[in-house]
């Protein structure tokens, strides 16, 4: 059991405040990813998790005993840090029997251990290493598992392979997840790589400006986006500043069916957007095709020159200055206040979008 | 299993050498050509040939090995102890931050611009016969402080003071290579400071130390305006002896062989020196 509870954690560092107002529960055995801009506070709550900081104000458990006080040596927690952590000095297997050493664990079980959990990080053999004569993707997996060694209830981790290729972040994330999931251990896993999240957490808690925008599952976020902000930072978005009137929502020279007035954001997916006959309030002008190969993204240009980026089939061939026509199948409009409003194209089939049914 | 390649044998190719090729001649012109000079001018006498004999008076003289030897501990004492004082101070730099670091930082830094004869005067006044802790001990109607002036500890109150900054600044450098996170990291598996100090900080910093050591010694040894200004007049460190050797006993040949005798203990120390940058730059930090 390894539940963490965080209550009413606030971190202010003189008169920058880092984080306010957060509450969350982690779950036994569940990962985490705390996903945000840069300086939006995800490195200071899990230092707070980690007892490396102590919040300004709040608390926070861990299975029901408050820790808010204790030192991070004597919190069921280990840290892997986004680089340089790793002791230069010490080989490998120096590096991991550290934990245990002060441990003061007999040698052969040392020996044991720190060859048991380099065979979970893929790195047996490398023990008479030192780090200098390893890959940047090695020197990781063995800060890995100088965590993990001294089986920690919760594993956090600080955007741990932020300093490697995408290839090997990938995969080193998704054998992490593995290890994760393997040993049951809590993790807590800071990126500010949306598809990292969304690929490997459980629940995904987006921070923006040390608050809290929304936490949910991968899927939740990515299609219930709660604010105009988490809309916009997870995955690809079309975000267009518009008026709601007459049961309308006029962005850019796009009018798409909307209820409520005054100003509002709307925004719409890539992948919402299908190409059809243009007409008015439905069209725009191709700037630039990129083809990926699996699927085609458009950039154009709606009627006032704002950016809409469209995803499609692969089949689909356009040229740069040709007129398009657009049919949007799903939208969510964001107000100042109120929760936001999301519409579909064939539910709105009754009266206005027959005609692109 | 993969071998570091070796810097030094690839070589700078041409360009390389023209560029050291000037500091190398100012380096001869000035120092290697005058020790030279020194060297042979105490060996050999024009008309009579060679002899080691005021080698052979320097090594006999008690007074010249008193002499020597207080220079040796003096020296020694002092750059371990500016060391041992430099420390906490870069360690403290190092791993905290805020306006007392800032504070810290400035107040320790502040001897650079001091010029040693004011060091010497302030700390007369301060710490000398009648100064302010004497004043201030009368006036509480306590014993009188048995003062460091113009014993051995005057000169090494005065000289670990004068050099703390660029101690503490050689030692921030190598804390410099000791990443914050590493640091952390010990914590997080339960190293207490202590054992953070000497397992994870102190291996990486050692060539940072030596250089420190070396760097200290080689000034030391041949101090002169502290020592002078601070210390007994008997024994004497080399750098005042010489000085009256030369000039008061008018006595070039016995105060060159002094220097030279100086200068190969300097150069001792250089080498050390020399061959902790080498592993320094070969070994991992
Ligand atoms: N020790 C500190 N002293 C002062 N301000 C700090 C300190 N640590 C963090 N901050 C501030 O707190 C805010 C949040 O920082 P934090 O490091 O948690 O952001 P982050 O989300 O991890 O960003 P990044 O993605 O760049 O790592 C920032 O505005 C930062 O400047
Ligand atoms: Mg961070």
């Amino acid at each position: 059991m390894a539940q963490v509870r965080l209550s009413g954690i606030a971190k202010t560092f003189g008169k920058v405040t880092a984080l306010d107002a957060m509450d969350l529960v982690i779950d036994d055995g569940e990962l985490v990813c705390l996903l945000g801009p840069s300086g939006s506070g995800k490195s200071t709550l899990l230092r707070i998790i980690g007892g490396f900081e102590t919040p300004s104000a709040g608390a926070i458990a861990i299975d029901g005993v408050d820790v808010t006080g204790l030192p991070p040596e004597r919190r069921p927690t280990a840290m892997v840090f986004q680089s340089h952590a790793l002791w230069s000095h010490m080989t490998v297997h120096g590096n991991i029997a550290f934990g245990l050493k002060l441990r003061r664990l007999p040698k052969s079980e040392i020996r044991d251990r720190v060859e048991r959990v380099l065979d979970l990080v893929g790195l047996a053999g490398y023990g008479g290493r030192l780090p200098s004569q390893l890959s940047g993707g090695q020197q990781q997996r063995v800060a890995l598992a100088r965590s993990l060694v001294i089986e920690p209830k919760i594993l956090l981790l600080d955007e741990p392979f932020a300093s490697l290729d995408q290839h090997l972040r990938e995969r080193l994330r998704d054998e992490v997840r593995d290890i994760q999931q393997r040993l049951g251990i809590t993790a807590v896993f800071v990126t500010h790589g949306q598809d990292e999240a969304l690929a490997i957490s459980d629940r995904i808690v987006v921070l923006a400006d040390g608050r809290m925008q929304q936490v949910g599952r991968p899927g939740e976020i990515y299609a219930e986006p709660k604010t105009a902000f988490v809309a916009g930072f997870i995955g690809a978005m079309n975000m267009l500043d518009g008026l709601l009137a007459d049961g309308e929502i006029a962005a850019s020279g796009l009018r798409l069916a909307a209820e409520g007035s005054g100003p509002a954001r709307l925004a719409i997916r890539p992948e919402d957007i299908a190409l059809s006959e243009p007409a008015d309030g439905r069209a725009a002008t191709v700037r630039r095709m990129i083809d990926f190969g699996a699927h085609v993204v458009i950039d154009s240009a709606l009627a006032d020159g704002t950016h809409l980026r469209i995803q499609t089939d692969k089949a689909i061939r356009v040229a740069p200055g040709e007129r398009i026509g657009i049919r949007v199948d799903r939208w969510t409009v964001f107000t100042e206040d109120g929760e936001p409003r999301r519409y579909r194209s064939d539910t709105l089939r009754s009266f206005r979008d027959v005609r692109y049914a | 299993m993969i071998t570091a390649s070796h810097p030094r044998a690839e070589g700078g190719g041409l360009s390389g050498l023209l560029l050291v090729a000037l500091p190398v001649a100012l380096l001869i012109w000035l120092v290697l050509w005058p020790v030279l000079q020194a060297v042979v001018g105490t060996v050999y006498f024009p008309g009579k040939g060679f002899s080691l004999s005021s080698y052979a008076f320097f090594f006999t003289d008690a007074y010249s090995l008193r002499n020597l030897w207080l220079t040796l501990w003096v020296t020694a004492l002092t750059s371990a102890l500016r060391v041992a004082v430099a420390m906490p101070i870069a360690l403290y730099l190092r791993f905290r931050s805020g306006s007392i670091a800032a504070l810290v930082q400035s107040l320790a830094l502040f001897p650079l611009f001091v010029p040693s004869v004011l060091v010497a005067y302030a700390f007369i006044r301060v710490l000398g016969p009648n100064g302010i802790v004497d004043t201030v001990l009368v006036a509480l109607g306590l014993p009188k402080l048995p003062t460091p002036y113009l014993t051995p500890a005057g000169p090494i109150i005065g000289l670990v003071w004068e050099r703390l900054p660029l101690t503490l600044l050689l030692l921030l450098s190598g804390l410099g290579r000791v990443s914050i996170a590493s640091v952390d990291a010990a914590r997080d598996l339960g190293a207490g400071g202590l054992t953070i100090f000497s397992r994870i900080i102190l291996p990486r910093i050692q060539s940072s130390i030596i250089v420190a050591l070396a760097f200290n010694v080689l000034g030391l040894f041949s101090a002169f305006t502290l020592p002078y200004l601070l210390g007994p007049a008997s024994p004497e460190m080399m750098g005042p002896y010489m000085q009256r050797t030369f000039s008061d006993n008018a006595d070039p040949l016995n105060a060159t062989t002094q220097a030279v005798i100086t200068f190969a203990f300097c150069a001792a120390f250089g080498l050390v020196y020399v061959r902790a940058i080498a592993r320094g730059r070969r070994g991992p930090a």
